[in-house]
């Protein structure tokens, strides 16, 4: 039976290891503590704003990332066409992480799984509640409404070849108060791919209701203090103990 | 000892050839007859579609070359994924393809059964036999895996390793100098590191 994931998620502004609030980068990592061995997975995403920053050192960090890194590894940001996935898989990434380009053009998703396969696809979806139970899709870094529901493209996106889906509350970014558990259960419904679930989480409980309450295959955090050895041990001892199989 | 990470223009090349490099051992990937007939051992890795995977290996002359180096030479070969798939007779992912045929296995559409495909993840593959490449690691032992197609093949024997998923899947097989692994050993930690170790020690 396949275990359920614990994923790590490093936002990288011009190559420099960020947290995010909102969206909006909020404290910045002076060193890598991330435990390449407990975690069962890594996105690595660049939230650099257009404009700012080099594209090379996001590369750069992503590749010095990938020499240590036995685990799958899912890079992001900024992926406009098949050149840009290709780059990201040269420096090390397993799979791409789409996201605005795709809203743009989503011909993007077909191109790439033709090419590596529907495996290699991650659709990332930033969603905002607009308060009325329903949601909003946004694109660029959640500033831009598509007025697209977050079930309905992560079901088109799962039809053009996307191999997973990764949905993001804007709203619970950064805030530690949990999932959206409404909008991870809207968008594991929609689909039969793995879905990962992210935004928001502060403790362990809350990854027991990301699986539980939101039907995900996969629960990620962006929160520093969840990377370490023994955090993620802890995480997965206390995940275990709930009886959600883990890989320990 | 030098190892040959087959380039066909597919495939996570660069975790593989990390990961060799990590166990002490020099890697070369490369798509060039005389580079790989030099190296010691092969690894044919792979992310794509099985159709997309034949094609290059044609375009690229591969199959000749691969075709002399391991029925004719029986130089030791593991293939990854995409690569432990192309080894089997034929495929339906996307049409009807041919394969290697170098393992008597078709290469099907996961049924996950109301289970979320690909399959994507950590899973625990069972030891169905003793075989080297299983040295010093536990039974049960857990693989990251992620496919939509998975080899099927026509008779045990070949299998050495199944995972549950819907099914016992294969998850593993050897025939003589033929290795297989449908997970990623390279991208499966401790226990990936010891199982590609133990090929490249073999």
């Amino acid at each position: 039976m396949v275990r359920n994931r614990l994923v790590t998620v490093l936002t990288l502004n011009d190559g420099v290891l960020f947290r995010t609030k909102q969206f909006v980068p909020d404290y910045r990592y002076t060193s890598n503590f991330v435990d390449l061995w407990s975690i069962d997975e890594i996105v690595v995403l660049d939230v650099t704003r257009p404009g700012h920053g080099d594209r090379a050192h996001f590369y750069d960090a992503v590749s010095r990332l990938a020499e240590n890194c036995f685990v799958p590894l899912a890079v992001g940001g900024g992926v406009r066409s098949l050149a840009d996935a290709r780059r990201l898989l040269s420096v090390g990434a397993d799979k791409v992480v789409v996201n605005t380009g795709a809203i743009e053009r989503p011909e993007l998703i077909t191109d790439i799984a033709t090419a590596y396969g529907a495996q290699c696809v991650v659709v990332s979806i930033d969603a905002h509640a607009r308060g009325d139970g329903t949601y909003d899709v946004r694109s660029e870094f959640g500033a831009t409404s598509t007025g697209q529901s977050p079930d309905a493209w992560a079901k088109r996106a799962e039809t053009l070849g996307a191999g997973e889906i990764f949905i993001t509350s804007i709203d619970k970014d950064g805030s530690l108060e949990g999932y959206d558990n409404d909008l991870n259960h809207l968008v594991s419904r929609a689909v039969s791919v793995p879905v990962l679930v992210c935004g928001g989480a502060g403790n362990w409980q809350h990854f027991v209701d990301g699986f539980r309450i939101g039907g995900a295959s996969a629960v990620c955090t962006t929160n520093i203090y969840h990377f370490t050895e023994t955090s993620i041990r802890s995480a997965k001892r206390f995940l275990d103990a709930a009886g959600l199989p883990v890989r320990l | 000892m030098s190892v040959a990470v087959v380039d066909y223009g597919l495939g996570n090349l660069r975790s593989v050839a990390g990961a060799i490099t990590k166990l002490g051992f020099e890697a070369v990937v490369s798509d060039d007859a005389s580079e790989l007939e030099r190296a010691s051992k092969l690894i044919l890795p792979g992310v794509g579609a099985f159709g997309d995977g034949m094609r290059l290996l044609h375009e690229r002359k591969l199959t000749t070359v691969l075709n002399r180096l391991v029925i004719e030479l029986q130089r030791p070969i593991l293939g990854v994924c995409l690569g432990a798939e192309l080894m089997a007779r034929d495929s339906e992912e996307f049409g009807f393809h041919q394969g290697l045929g170098w393992i008597d296995a078709s290469v099907k559409k996961i049924d996950g059964g109301g289970l979320r495909v690909p399959h994507v993840g950590w899973n625990a593959v069972h030891q169905t036999a003793t075989h080297p490449m299983f040295a010093d690691v536990p039974q049960d032992s857990l693989f990251y895996f992620v496919h939509s197609y998975h080899i099927v093949c026509d008779r045990p024997g070949t299998e050495i390793g199944v995972a549950e998923y819907g099914g016992p899947r294969t998850a593993a097989f050897a025939r003589g100098n033929i290795w297989g692994t449908q997970f990623h050993p390279e991208k499966s930690q401790r226990h990936g590191l010891t199982l590609l170790g133990n090929f490249l020690r073999a």
